[in-house]
């Protein structure tokens, strides 16, 4: 779920963490219901600070991807699997923004760049042996 | 006394060797319940810091207080709420764990042997070892161990990263964040690993020749220094905002570091025929860039 951190990154270890589980509820590796580490756990796990931890579930459970339940923990909430729809199209949209600025500073087409993007996707598509 | 916000401060505190200023007027804060990374390169005057807190050197002026009490005045007091590991610390290597613990017992006049014992257990050192026999890593984790058996408010950490070999360091890391963990406790960590700061601190000071020049929460440190890229027309003229450090030209672009970043900066730099770029720093960055300018405490 949480593959580690790393703190000589220039994105701050909040917004690691907070990508990452974000990321995981968008891929479905983290479902509605299920339940995540306890804070002290969490930070134990990846070496950062409990404050930071405490902090990325206390405005996740604001955003309404994780819910308390008292004295139970922390969980993955009901409206999660809607969001996550929501945090796909952000993500991609994020990287592709990155990506587009690449294509700018490279001076490429629009033409060519979505040529190399198409194949990108069918190169994917015949990895992974399926059809769609 | 219990409104107060912050578990350390310091105001003005100079330590003077002769003519060697190795604390200059520091004013530090360092809250409650926070882990308050304290670096800087060399010599800077981080562990002179911790001896004036810890009463073992007298300032030459200014004042420190530790959870209300004057390091000076009441350093008894201080001592008593007060955990500390240092780096190279003489424990006592003929001694056994066990009775290097029940000496450091009978210093205080609360001791829980329970906290002790469980960090042990949990990292696998042996009571009845002889301290001479173990790994320096082994020795790290003991000296913090027998450090919050008087169920210290605030850990005071001395360079107790430095030297370790990686796998010594996780564990010492993680036994730092078990124990900061308490309620309330509060950790100043000195050290020079940025990568380590970065992960456990949430606040952080830096010293450099004796002066704290920059001490601010991590994320508003990351949030408010940023490096900037503006891509504009062949050698366009354009004003660069007051403060701007580092600053690198090139006929298309230009590259600066701002330390007072806000939403509005990348609006107001952007014209026709100009792309703003806003970049994270890591702490890493933002240390070498602050180190290097002339500028005054980043506050």
């Amino acid at each position: 779920m949480l593959d580690g951190i790393d703190p000589k990154s220039a994105v701050p270890i909040y917004r690691q963490i907070a990508d990452q589980l974000r990321r995981s509820v968008a891929a479905g590796l983290l479902a509605p219901g299920d339940r995540l580490p306890s804070v002290r756990e969490l930070a134990g796990r990846l070496l950062v600070n409990p404050n930071t931890v405490a902090k990325v579930y206390r405005d996740l459970e604001r955003d309404g991807l994780l819910e308390t339940r008292r004295g139970d923990g922390t969980y993955i909430s009901a409206h999660a699997a809607a969001m996550a729809e929501a945090d796909r199209q952000r993500i991609l949209a994020e990287r592709l923004e990155a990506v587009a600025r690449d294509v700018r500073a490279f001076g490429i087409s629009n033409k060519a760049a979505l040529g190399l993007f198409r194949d990108a996707l069918t190169n994917r598509r015949r990895e992974r042996g399926d059809s769609r | 006394m219990t409104d107060n916000p912050y578990a350390i401060t310091t105001h003005s505190l100079t330590k003077r060797f002769g003519r060697l200023a190795a604390l200059d007027r520091v004013s530090a804060h360092v809250p409650r319940g926070s882990i308050y990374g304290f670096m800087g390169p060399n010599g800077a005057g981080k562990t002179t810091f911790v001896h004036c807190l810890l009463n073992l050197i007298d300032p030459t002026s200014g004042t420190a207080a530790v959870l209300g009490h004057d390091v000076v005045r009441d350093s008894v007091a201080v001592r008593r709420r007060v955990g500390h590991v240092a780096a190279l610390q003489p424990l006592w290597d003929w001694m056994k764990v066990r009775e290097f613990a029940g000496f450091m017992a009978g210093c205080y006049p609360r001791w829980s042997q329970q906290t002790v014992s469980d960090i042990l257990s949990r990292v696998g050192i042996d009571q009845n070892a002889r301290i001479q026999t173990l790994s320096r890593g082994q020795r790290a984790l003991v000296g913090l161990a027998v450090a919050i058996g008087h169920e210290p408010d605030v850990l005071l950490l001395d360079e107790a990263l430095t030297g370790l070999d990686p796998i010594a360091r996780r564990e010492v890391l993680r036994n730092i964040i078990e124990a900061m963990h308490a309620d309330g406790r509060t950790v100043l960590i000195t050290g020079q690993d940025i990568a380590d700061m970065e992960r456990i601190c949430d606040h952080i000071g830096f010293l450099v020749n004796g002066r704290l020049i920059l001490e601010s929460p991590l994320d508003d440190l990351k949030a408010r220094v940023k490096r900037i890229g503006v891509e504009h027309a062949r050698d366009a003229a354009f004003d660069l905002p007051a403060g701007a450090l580092e600053i690198e030209r090139s006929p298309r672009e230009t590259l600066f570091t701002t330390t007072d970043f806000s939403d509005d900066l990348p609006t107001s730099l952007a014209g026709p025929g100009r792309r703003v770029e806003v970049r994270d720093l890591s702490l890493e960055d933002i240390f070498v860039q602050l180190a290097q300018s002339p500028t005054e405490a980043v506050r």
